[in-house]
Protein backbone atom coordinates (compact mmCIF):
# COMPACT_ATOMS: atom_id res chain seq x y z
CA UNK A 1 0.00 0.00 0.00
CA UNK A 2 1.59 3.04 -1.06
CA UNK A 3 1.36 6.03 2.17
CA UNK A 4 -0.51 8.81 1.17
CA UNK A 5 0.55 12.76 2.55
CA UNK A 6 -1.92 14.09 5.58
CA UNK A 7 -2.86 16.68 2.33
CA UNK A 8 -3.54 14.65 -0.07
CA UNK A 9 -5.66 12.57 2.32
CA UNK A 10 -7.18 15.71 3.75
CA UNK A 11 -8.28 16.53 0.41
CA UNK A 12 -9.37 13.30 -0.37
CA UNK A 13 -11.64 13.12 2.76
CA UNK A 14 -13.05 17.02 1.81
CA UNK A 15 -14.60 15.60 -1.24
CA UNK A 16 -15.70 12.52 -0.15
CA UNK A 17 -17.79 14.51 2.70
CA UNK A 18 -18.56 17.42 0.32
CA UNK A 19 -19.93 15.07 -2.31
CA UNK A 20 -22.10 13.19 0.68
CA UNK A 21 -23.47 16.23 1.84
CA UNK A 22 -23.92 17.55 -1.40
CA UNK A 23 -25.50 13.77 -2.42
CA UNK A 24 -27.73 14.20 0.77
CA UNK A 25 -29.17 18.00 -0.29
CA UNK A 26 -30.21 16.53 -3.71
CA UNK A 27 -31.61 12.93 -2.37
CA UNK A 28 -34.20 14.90 -0.13
CA UNK A 29 -36.09 14.95 -3.81
CA UNK A 30 -37.39 18.08 -5.95
CA UNK A 31 -39.13 19.78 -3.20
CA UNK A 32 -36.18 20.27 -1.07
CA UNK A 33 -33.87 21.10 -4.00
CA UNK A 34 -36.64 23.98 -5.22
CA UNK A 35 -36.73 25.57 -2.41
CA UNK A 36 -32.64 25.66 -1.20
CA UNK A 37 -33.16 28.10 -4.25
CA UNK A 38 -35.95 29.68 -3.98
CA UNK A 39 -36.25 30.67 -0.38
CA UNK A 40 -33.52 33.49 -1.13
CA UNK A 41 -36.37 34.56 -3.12
CA UNK A 42 -38.99 34.86 -1.39
CA UNK A 43 -37.35 35.91 1.72
CA UNK A 44 -36.39 39.21 0.15
CA UNK A 45 -40.15 39.59 -1.93
CA UNK A 46 -41.67 39.05 1.62
CA UNK A 47 -39.24 41.64 3.06
CA UNK A 48 -39.69 44.05 0.61
CA UNK A 49 -43.54 43.82 0.59
CA UNK A 50 -43.30 44.23 4.25
CA UNK A 51 -40.84 47.35 4.39
CA UNK A 52 -43.70 48.90 1.99
CA UNK A 53 -46.32 48.26 4.31
CA UNK A 54 -44.60 49.29 7.09
CA UNK A 55 -42.62 52.21 6.54
CA UNK A 56 -44.71 53.16 3.80
CA UNK A 57 -42.49 52.66 0.78
CA UNK A 58 -40.35 55.41 -1.09
CA UNK A 59 -38.84 57.22 2.25
CA UNK A 60 -35.57 55.74 1.34
CA UNK A 61 -33.11 56.92 -1.19
CA UNK A 62 -31.70 53.62 -2.51
CA UNK A 63 -32.78 50.25 -3.94
CA UNK A 64 -34.52 47.93 -1.55
CA UNK A 65 -34.72 45.04 -3.59
CA UNK A 66 -30.82 45.28 -3.78
CA UNK A 67 -30.60 45.90 -0.24
CA UNK A 68 -32.44 43.48 1.29
CA UNK A 69 -30.78 40.47 -1.38
CA UNK A 70 -27.18 41.68 -0.55
CA UNK A 71 -28.17 41.50 2.78
CA UNK A 72 -30.59 37.80 3.39
CA UNK A 73 -27.73 36.09 1.11
CA UNK A 74 -25.00 36.84 3.64
CA UNK A 75 -27.03 36.61 6.57
CA UNK A 76 -28.11 33.02 5.82
CA UNK A 77 -24.61 31.94 4.54
CA UNK A 78 -23.84 32.47 8.08
CA UNK A 79 -26.85 31.09 9.61
CA UNK A 80 -26.47 27.83 7.49
CA UNK A 81 -22.30 27.47 8.47
CA UNK A 82 -23.25 27.97 12.03
CA UNK A 83 -26.57 25.86 12.63
CA UNK A 84 -25.00 23.63 10.02
CA UNK A 85 -21.79 23.28 12.24
CA UNK A 86 -23.72 22.86 15.54
CA UNK A 87 -24.47 19.37 14.96
CA UNK A 88 -22.11 18.04 12.73
CA UNK A 89 -19.86 16.54 15.23
CA UNK A 90 -23.54 14.60 16.52
CA UNK A 91 -24.16 14.17 12.78
CA UNK A 92 -21.18 12.81 11.37
CA UNK A 93 -20.19 10.53 14.58
CA UNK A 94 -20.91 7.17 12.36
CA UNK A 95 -17.65 7.92 10.07
CA UNK A 96 -15.50 8.83 12.74
CA UNK A 97 -15.03 5.09 12.54
CA UNK A 98 -13.00 5.68 9.60
CA UNK A 99 -9.67 6.88 10.50
CA UNK A 100 -8.96 9.51 7.73
CA UNK A 101 -11.92 11.54 8.76
CA UNK A 102 -11.59 14.55 11.81
CA UNK A 103 -14.30 16.11 13.67
CA UNK A 104 -12.88 19.40 11.64
CA UNK A 105 -13.37 17.56 8.07
CA UNK A 106 -17.10 17.53 8.88
CA UNK A 107 -17.17 21.38 9.68
CA UNK A 108 -15.62 22.47 6.73
CA UNK A 109 -17.28 20.04 4.37
CA UNK A 110 -20.57 21.50 5.57
CA UNK A 111 -18.78 25.41 5.21
CA UNK A 112 -18.10 24.25 1.55
CA UNK A 113 -21.42 23.32 1.03
CA UNK A 114 -22.93 26.67 1.78
CA UNK A 115 -20.41 28.45 0.09
CA UNK A 116 -21.48 26.39 -2.90
CA UNK A 117 -24.87 26.62 -2.74
CA UNK A 118 -24.68 30.73 -1.68
CA UNK A 119 -22.61 31.13 -5.03
CA UNK A 120 -24.97 29.47 -7.16
CA UNK A 121 -28.15 31.36 -5.35
CA UNK A 122 -25.57 35.08 -6.07
CA UNK A 123 -25.65 34.03 -9.42
CA UNK A 124 -29.06 33.55 -10.00
CA UNK A 125 -30.27 36.71 -8.54
CA UNK A 126 -27.66 38.38 -11.14
CA UNK A 127 -28.59 36.68 -14.03
CA UNK A 128 -32.35 37.35 -13.03
CA UNK A 129 -31.00 40.83 -12.42
CA UNK A 130 -29.05 41.26 -15.78
CA UNK A 131 -31.59 39.53 -17.80
CA UNK A 132 -34.27 41.76 -16.99
CA UNK A 133 -31.75 45.02 -17.19
CA UNK A 134 -32.29 45.74 -13.40
CA UNK A 135 -29.24 48.41 -13.45
CA UNK A 136 -29.17 48.50 -9.58
CA UNK A 137 -28.32 44.74 -9.18
CA UNK A 138 -24.57 45.61 -10.37
CA UNK A 139 -21.82 46.32 -7.09
CA UNK A 140 -20.68 49.75 -6.73
CA UNK A 141 -17.31 48.66 -5.46
CA UNK A 142 -17.25 44.60 -6.36
CA UNK A 143 -13.75 44.16 -4.79
CA UNK A 144 -14.81 45.36 -1.49
CA UNK A 145 -18.32 43.18 -1.66
CA UNK A 146 -16.09 40.26 -2.66
CA UNK A 147 -14.29 40.76 0.48
CA UNK A 148 -16.64 41.51 3.04
CA UNK A 149 -18.43 37.77 1.89
CA UNK A 150 -14.89 36.21 2.37
CA UNK A 151 -14.45 37.74 5.84
CA UNK A 152 -18.34 36.57 6.63
CA UNK A 153 -17.34 33.21 5.87
CA UNK A 154 -13.88 33.53 7.89
CA UNK A 155 -15.64 34.50 10.90
CA UNK A 156 -18.71 32.30 10.32
CA UNK A 157 -16.17 29.17 10.72
CA UNK A 158 -14.35 30.44 13.83
CA UNK A 159 -17.45 31.20 15.78
CA UNK A 160 -18.72 27.70 14.36
CA UNK A 161 -16.10 26.06 15.38
CA UNK A 162 -16.31 27.44 19.06
CA UNK A 163 -20.28 26.69 18.70
CA UNK A 164 -19.51 23.00 17.58
CA UNK A 165 -17.17 21.82 20.05
CA UNK A 166 -19.27 23.64 22.72
CA UNK A 167 -22.24 22.20 21.72
CA UNK A 168 -20.51 18.59 21.42
CA UNK A 169 -20.19 18.18 24.59
CA UNK A 170 -23.26 20.67 26.09
CA UNK A 171 -26.46 20.16 24.37
CA UNK A 172 -27.70 23.42 25.86
CA UNK A 173 -25.14 25.12 23.42
CA UNK A 174 -26.60 23.69 20.60
CA UNK A 175 -29.84 24.96 21.73
CA UNK A 176 -29.52 28.31 22.19
CA UNK A 177 -27.87 28.94 19.03
CA UNK A 178 -30.94 27.65 17.49
CA UNK A 179 -32.70 30.28 19.39
CA UNK A 180 -30.40 33.07 19.00
CA UNK A 181 -30.67 32.66 14.77
CA UNK A 182 -34.05 34.11 15.13
CA UNK A 183 -33.24 37.15 17.16
CA UNK A 184 -30.19 37.50 15.14
CA UNK A 185 -31.87 37.69 11.90
CA UNK A 186 -33.93 41.04 13.83
CA UNK A 187 -30.81 42.22 15.00
CA UNK A 188 -28.22 42.25 12.45
CA UNK A 189 -29.15 45.23 10.17
CA UNK A 190 -30.32 42.50 7.71
CA UNK A 191 -33.45 44.39 6.53
CA UNK A 192 -32.96 47.62 7.60
CA UNK A 193 -29.79 49.60 7.40
CA UNK A 194 -28.10 50.85 11.43
CA UNK A 195 -28.52 54.67 9.53
CA UNK A 196 -32.73 54.22 9.87
CA UNK A 197 -32.30 53.60 13.56
CA UNK A 198 -32.86 56.18 15.97
CA UNK A 199 -29.62 57.87 17.03
CA UNK A 200 -29.96 56.57 20.70
CA UNK A 201 -30.12 53.08 19.54
CA UNK A 202 -28.12 52.62 17.44
CA UNK A 203 -24.85 51.39 20.01
CA UNK A 204 -26.62 48.93 21.53
CA UNK A 205 -26.83 47.39 17.99
CA UNK A 206 -23.19 48.03 17.12
CA UNK A 207 -22.63 45.22 19.28
CA UNK A 208 -22.99 42.85 17.64
CA UNK A 209 -20.26 41.99 15.03
CA UNK A 210 -23.06 40.89 12.52
CA UNK A 211 -24.64 44.49 12.12
CA UNK A 212 -20.60 45.44 11.04
CA UNK A 213 -20.51 42.46 8.21
CA UNK A 214 -24.16 43.82 7.20
CA UNK A 215 -23.18 47.00 7.09
CA UNK A 216 -19.61 46.65 5.16
CA UNK A 217 -21.72 44.78 2.62
CA UNK A 218 -24.10 46.92 2.36
CA UNK A 219 -22.40 50.09 1.83
CA UNK A 220 -20.38 48.27 -0.40
CA UNK A 221 -22.87 47.05 -2.70
CA UNK A 222 -24.99 50.41 -2.50
CA UNK A 223 -23.87 53.85 -3.95
CA UNK A 224 -25.99 55.51 -1.64
CA UNK A 225 -24.91 53.95 1.58
CA UNK A 226 -21.72 54.38 3.48
CA UNK A 227 -19.36 52.43 6.32
CA UNK A 228 -19.81 55.34 8.78
CA UNK A 229 -20.86 52.83 11.89
CA UNK A 230 -18.46 49.81 10.57
CA UNK A 231 -15.66 49.64 12.97
CA UNK A 232 -13.24 46.86 10.94
CA UNK A 233 -11.12 46.50 13.82
CA UNK A 234 -14.48 45.13 15.94
CA UNK A 235 -14.47 42.88 13.06
CA UNK A 236 -10.76 41.71 12.92
CA UNK A 237 -11.00 40.90 17.10
CA UNK A 238 -14.11 39.05 16.20
CA UNK A 239 -12.96 37.18 13.77
CA UNK A 240 -9.20 35.86 15.50
CA UNK A 241 -10.32 35.64 18.84
CA UNK A 242 -13.19 33.36 17.93
CA UNK A 243 -10.88 31.55 15.59
CA UNK A 244 -7.52 30.93 18.16
CA UNK A 245 -10.15 29.87 20.65
CA UNK A 246 -11.53 27.17 18.63
CA UNK A 247 -8.46 25.89 17.09
CA UNK A 248 -6.87 25.70 20.95
CA UNK A 249 -9.75 23.50 21.94
CA UNK A 250 -9.96 21.66 19.19
CA UNK A 251 -6.54 20.30 19.53
CA UNK A 252 -7.26 19.86 23.33
CA UNK A 253 -10.36 18.05 22.66
CA UNK A 254 -10.20 16.43 19.17
CA UNK A 255 -9.58 12.64 20.56
CA UNK A 256 -12.45 12.93 23.12
CA UNK A 257 -14.69 14.07 20.17
CA UNK A 258 -13.55 11.51 17.60
CA UNK A 259 -15.05 8.45 20.51
CA UNK A 260 -17.39 10.99 21.52
CA UNK B 1 4.64 -5.46 13.85
CA UNK B 2 2.17 -3.54 17.18
CA UNK B 3 3.91 -2.24 19.65
CA UNK B 4 1.80 -1.33 23.01
CA UNK B 5 4.01 0.76 25.13
CA UNK B 6 2.79 1.07 28.58
CA UNK B 7 -1.19 1.34 27.06
CA UNK B 8 -3.72 2.18 29.99
CA UNK B 9 -7.29 2.66 29.35
CA UNK B 10 -10.04 2.93 31.49
CA UNK B 11 -13.33 4.56 31.78
CA UNK B 12 -14.70 6.28 34.53
CA UNK B 13 -17.69 5.36 36.32
CA UNK B 14 -19.65 7.58 39.14
CA UNK B 15 -17.08 6.28 41.91
CA UNK B 16 -14.21 4.29 40.62
CA UNK B 17 -12.37 3.62 36.68
CA UNK B 18 -13.16 0.28 35.56
CA UNK B 19 -10.11 -0.31 34.04
CA UNK B 20 -9.50 -2.25 30.08
CA UNK B 21 -6.36 -2.34 30.00
CA UNK B 22 -3.47 -1.73 32.62
CA UNK B 23 -0.35 -0.75 31.71
CA UNK B 24 -0.09 -3.15 29.23
CA UNK B 25 3.77 -3.34 27.31
CA UNK B 26 3.01 -6.21 24.40
CA UNK B 27 4.97 -6.50 21.10
CA UNK B 28 2.80 -8.15 18.49
CA UNK B 29 4.87 -10.07 15.12
CA UNK B 30 2.62 -10.13 11.98
CA UNK B 31 0.62 -12.82 12.16
CA UNK B 32 -3.09 -13.86 12.32
CA UNK B 33 -4.17 -13.03 15.94
CA UNK B 34 -7.61 -14.07 17.18
CA UNK B 35 -8.65 -11.99 20.43
CA UNK B 36 -10.73 -13.84 22.89
CA UNK B 37 -12.53 -12.51 26.11
CA UNK B 38 -15.72 -12.54 28.06
CA UNK B 39 -18.26 -9.71 27.38
CA UNK B 40 -17.56 -6.14 28.86
CA UNK B 41 -13.99 -6.41 28.85
CA UNK B 42 -12.85 -4.34 25.91
CA UNK B 43 -12.10 -6.26 23.34
CA UNK B 44 -14.11 -4.17 20.97
CA UNK B 45 -12.28 -1.06 22.81
CA UNK B 46 -8.78 -2.27 22.09
CA UNK B 47 -10.03 -2.77 18.06
CA UNK B 48 -11.10 0.90 18.27
CA UNK B 49 -7.50 1.40 19.61
CA UNK B 50 -5.40 0.11 16.85
CA UNK B 51 -8.04 1.54 14.17
CA UNK B 52 -6.45 4.97 15.59
CA UNK B 53 -10.42 5.87 16.60
CA UNK B 54 -10.37 5.14 20.33
CA UNK B 55 -7.12 6.58 22.03
CA UNK B 56 -5.51 4.96 25.40
CA UNK B 57 -5.76 7.15 28.48
CA UNK B 58 -2.10 6.35 29.04
CA UNK B 59 0.81 5.05 26.84
CA UNK B 60 0.96 4.77 22.93
CA UNK B 61 0.12 2.03 20.80
CA UNK B 62 2.84 2.13 17.46
CA UNK B 63 3.16 0.40 14.37
CA UNK B 64 4.07 1.15 10.91
CA UNK B 65 1.20 -0.80 8.83
CA UNK B 66 -1.54 0.25 8.07
CA UNK B 67 -5.34 -0.96 9.64
CA UNK B 68 -8.62 -1.39 8.15
CA UNK B 69 -11.22 0.30 10.18
CA UNK B 70 -12.72 -1.95 12.75
CA UNK B 71 -15.36 -3.85 11.09
CA UNK B 72 -18.34 -5.01 13.35
CA UNK B 73 -21.94 -5.92 13.71
CA UNK B 74 -22.76 -2.14 13.68
CA UNK B 75 -19.71 -0.24 12.36
CA UNK B 76 -18.56 1.01 8.91
CA UNK B 77 -21.83 1.65 7.24
CA UNK B 78 -24.13 5.29 7.52
CA UNK B 79 -27.48 4.22 7.62
CA UNK B 80 -28.69 7.51 6.00
CA UNK B 81 -27.00 6.48 3.24
CA UNK B 82 -27.86 3.71 0.47
CA UNK B 83 -25.49 0.54 0.19
CA UNK B 84 -23.97 2.08 -3.26
CA UNK B 85 -23.65 5.44 -1.43
CA UNK B 86 -21.66 4.22 1.46
CA UNK B 87 -19.36 2.17 -0.91
CA UNK B 88 -18.26 5.39 -3.28
CA UNK B 89 -17.83 7.48 0.11
CA UNK B 90 -15.10 5.00 1.15
CA UNK B 91 -13.89 4.43 -2.38
CA UNK B 92 -13.80 8.92 -1.99
CA UNK B 93 -11.53 8.31 0.92
CA UNK B 94 -8.60 6.30 -0.28
CA UNK B 95 -8.34 8.05 -3.61
CA UNK B 96 -9.87 5.83 -5.85
CA UNK B 97 -10.15 6.79 -9.34
CA UNK B 98 -13.65 6.39 -11.17
CA UNK B 99 -13.02 3.36 -12.84
CA UNK B 100 -11.54 1.62 -9.94
CA UNK B 101 -14.78 2.80 -8.01
CA UNK B 102 -16.75 1.70 -10.22
CA UNK B 103 -15.27 -1.63 -10.26
CA UNK B 104 -15.41 -1.85 -6.76
CA UNK B 105 -19.04 -0.78 -6.58
CA UNK B 106 -19.74 -3.80 -9.20
CA UNK B 107 -18.00 -6.75 -6.76
CA UNK B 108 -19.52 -5.38 -3.45
CA UNK B 109 -23.34 -5.58 -5.20
CA UNK B 110 -22.22 -8.89 -6.40
CA UNK B 111 -20.61 -9.90 -2.80
CA UNK B 112 -23.48 -8.54 -0.93
CA UNK B 113 -26.02 -9.89 -2.76
CA UNK B 114 -28.35 -7.27 -1.54
CA UNK B 115 -29.97 -7.29 -5.27
CA UNK B 116 -32.26 -3.86 -5.01
CA UNK B 117 -31.50 -2.75 -1.20
CA UNK B 118 -27.87 -1.88 -2.51
CA UNK B 119 -29.91 1.19 -3.63
CA UNK B 120 -31.93 1.67 -0.68
CA UNK B 121 -30.76 3.39 2.37
CA UNK B 122 -28.58 1.38 4.69
CA UNK B 123 -31.39 2.24 7.61
CA UNK B 124 -34.08 -0.16 6.14
CA UNK B 125 -31.67 -3.19 5.85
CA UNK B 126 -31.59 -6.30 8.30
CA UNK B 127 -28.60 -6.64 10.74
CA UNK B 128 -27.63 -9.78 8.62
CA UNK B 129 -27.42 -7.73 5.53
CA UNK B 130 -25.88 -4.86 7.40
CA UNK B 131 -23.49 -7.08 8.26
CA UNK B 132 -22.63 -8.32 4.63
CA UNK B 133 -22.36 -4.83 3.25
CA UNK B 134 -20.05 -3.88 5.94
CA UNK B 135 -17.55 -7.05 4.98
CA UNK B 136 -18.31 -6.76 1.45
CA UNK B 137 -17.36 -3.11 1.66
CA UNK B 138 -13.78 -3.85 3.40
CA UNK B 139 -12.58 -6.60 0.91
CA UNK B 140 -11.69 -4.28 -2.20
CA UNK B 141 -9.13 -2.49 0.11
CA UNK B 142 -5.41 -3.05 0.79
CA UNK B 143 -4.09 -3.23 4.17
CA UNK B 144 -2.11 -4.88 6.21
CA UNK B 145 -4.40 -5.62 8.90
CA UNK B 146 -7.81 -6.29 8.79
CA UNK B 147 -9.58 -5.52 12.42
CA UNK B 148 -12.69 -8.00 12.28
CA UNK B 149 -14.99 -7.76 15.30
CA UNK B 150 -17.83 -10.99 15.00
CA UNK B 151 -18.66 -9.73 11.24
CA UNK B 152 -18.24 -13.45 10.44
CA UNK B 153 -20.98 -14.34 12.61
CA UNK B 154 -23.94 -13.03 10.34
CA UNK B 155 -25.16 -13.87 7.42
CA UNK B 156 -26.94 -17.48 6.56
CA UNK B 157 -24.40 -20.62 6.68
CA UNK B 158 -24.73 -19.78 2.77
CA UNK B 159 -22.90 -16.14 2.97
CA UNK B 160 -20.96 -17.39 6.29
CA UNK B 161 -18.90 -20.10 3.83
CA UNK B 162 -18.60 -17.44 1.11
CA UNK B 163 -17.00 -14.78 3.84
CA UNK B 164 -14.89 -17.26 5.52
CA UNK B 165 -13.83 -18.39 1.77
CA UNK B 166 -13.36 -14.94 0.83
CA UNK B 167 -11.15 -13.99 4.36
CA UNK B 168 -8.74 -16.72 3.76
CA UNK B 169 -8.13 -15.81 0.36
CA UNK B 170 -7.77 -12.47 1.57
CA UNK B 171 -5.35 -13.66 4.33
CA UNK B 172 -3.08 -14.35 1.70
CA UNK B 173 -2.24 -11.06 1.24
CA UNK B 174 -2.59 -8.95 4.49
CA UNK B 175 -2.93 -10.17 8.26
CA UNK B 176 -6.49 -10.20 10.43
CA UNK B 177 -7.05 -9.45 13.99
CA UNK B 178 -10.16 -11.24 15.15
CA UNK B 179 -12.51 -10.90 17.76
CA UNK B 180 -14.75 -14.03 18.02
CA UNK B 181 -16.13 -16.73 20.76
CA UNK B 182 -16.50 -19.14 18.17
CA UNK B 183 -13.21 -21.66 18.70
CA UNK B 184 -13.75 -23.02 15.36
CA UNK B 185 -13.43 -19.92 13.15
CA UNK B 186 -10.54 -18.64 15.44
CA UNK B 187 -8.56 -22.23 14.65
CA UNK B 188 -9.18 -22.06 11.16
CA UNK B 189 -8.20 -18.23 10.84
CA UNK B 190 -5.52 -17.49 13.55
CA UNK B 191 -1.84 -18.63 14.14
CA UNK B 192 -1.63 -16.44 17.64
CA UNK B 193 -3.94 -15.66 20.54
CA UNK B 194 -4.41 -13.09 23.08
CA UNK B 195 -7.16 -13.27 25.74
CA UNK B 196 -8.56 -10.09 27.16
CA UNK B 197 -9.34 -10.47 31.55
CA UNK B 198 -9.74 -8.36 33.99
CA UNK B 199 -6.85 -5.72 32.41
CA UNK B 200 -4.68 -8.05 31.38
CA UNK B 201 -3.61 -9.08 27.89
CA UNK B 202 -1.80 -12.10 27.37
CA UNK B 203 0.30 -13.59 24.31
CA UNK B 204 0.24 -16.87 22.88
CA UNK B 205 2.18 -17.62 20.32
CA UNK B 206 -0.75 -20.43 20.05
CA UNK B 207 -3.99 -19.87 19.14
CA UNK B 208 -4.84 -23.25 20.96
CA UNK B 209 -3.02 -22.31 24.04
CA UNK B 210 -5.29 -18.71 24.18
CA UNK B 211 -8.47 -20.45 23.89
CA UNK B 212 -7.15 -23.18 26.73
CA UNK B 213 -6.97 -20.41 29.07
CA UNK B 214 -10.19 -18.98 27.79
CA UNK B 215 -12.26 -22.29 28.85
CA UNK B 216 -10.44 -21.86 32.56
CA UNK B 217 -11.31 -18.21 33.07
CA UNK B 218 -14.77 -19.31 32.08
CA UNK B 219 -15.08 -21.98 33.81
CA UNK B 220 -13.72 -20.25 37.46
CA UNK B 221 -16.70 -17.65 36.59
CA UNK B 222 -18.94 -20.17 36.21
CA UNK B 223 -18.39 -21.29 39.33
CA UNK B 224 -18.73 -18.34 41.23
Amino acid sequence: MTLRKPFQIFLAVEKALFLREINKSISVGKAGLFWTFFQPFMQVALFVILRGFILGGGSENYDVATFMASGFIAFNMFRDTLSGSTNAFIANKQLFIYKQVKPIDTILARLLKTMFITSIIVLMFLFIGFFFQYGNIAPQNILMVFLGYLWLIVFSISVSLVAAIGSAFYISIGRVIGIMSFALLLGSAVFFPIISVPAEYQEYFLYNPLVHFMEMIHAAYIPELDDRFVDYQFMMYWTVVPMFIGAWLYQKLEKRIISL
Amino acid sequence: MIELRNVTKYFKTDESKKYLLKDVSLTLPDINIGLIGRNGTGKSTLMRMLGKIEFPNEGTIYSNNSFSWPMGLAGGVVPTMSGKANVKFVCNLYNKDPQETEEIIEYVRDFAELGEYFDLPVSTYSSGMRGRLGFGMSLPFDFDYLIIDETLATGDPVFQQKASDALKEKIGRCHIILVSHNPKTLLSMCDAGMVLNNGELNYYENIEDGIKYYREINEKEGKK
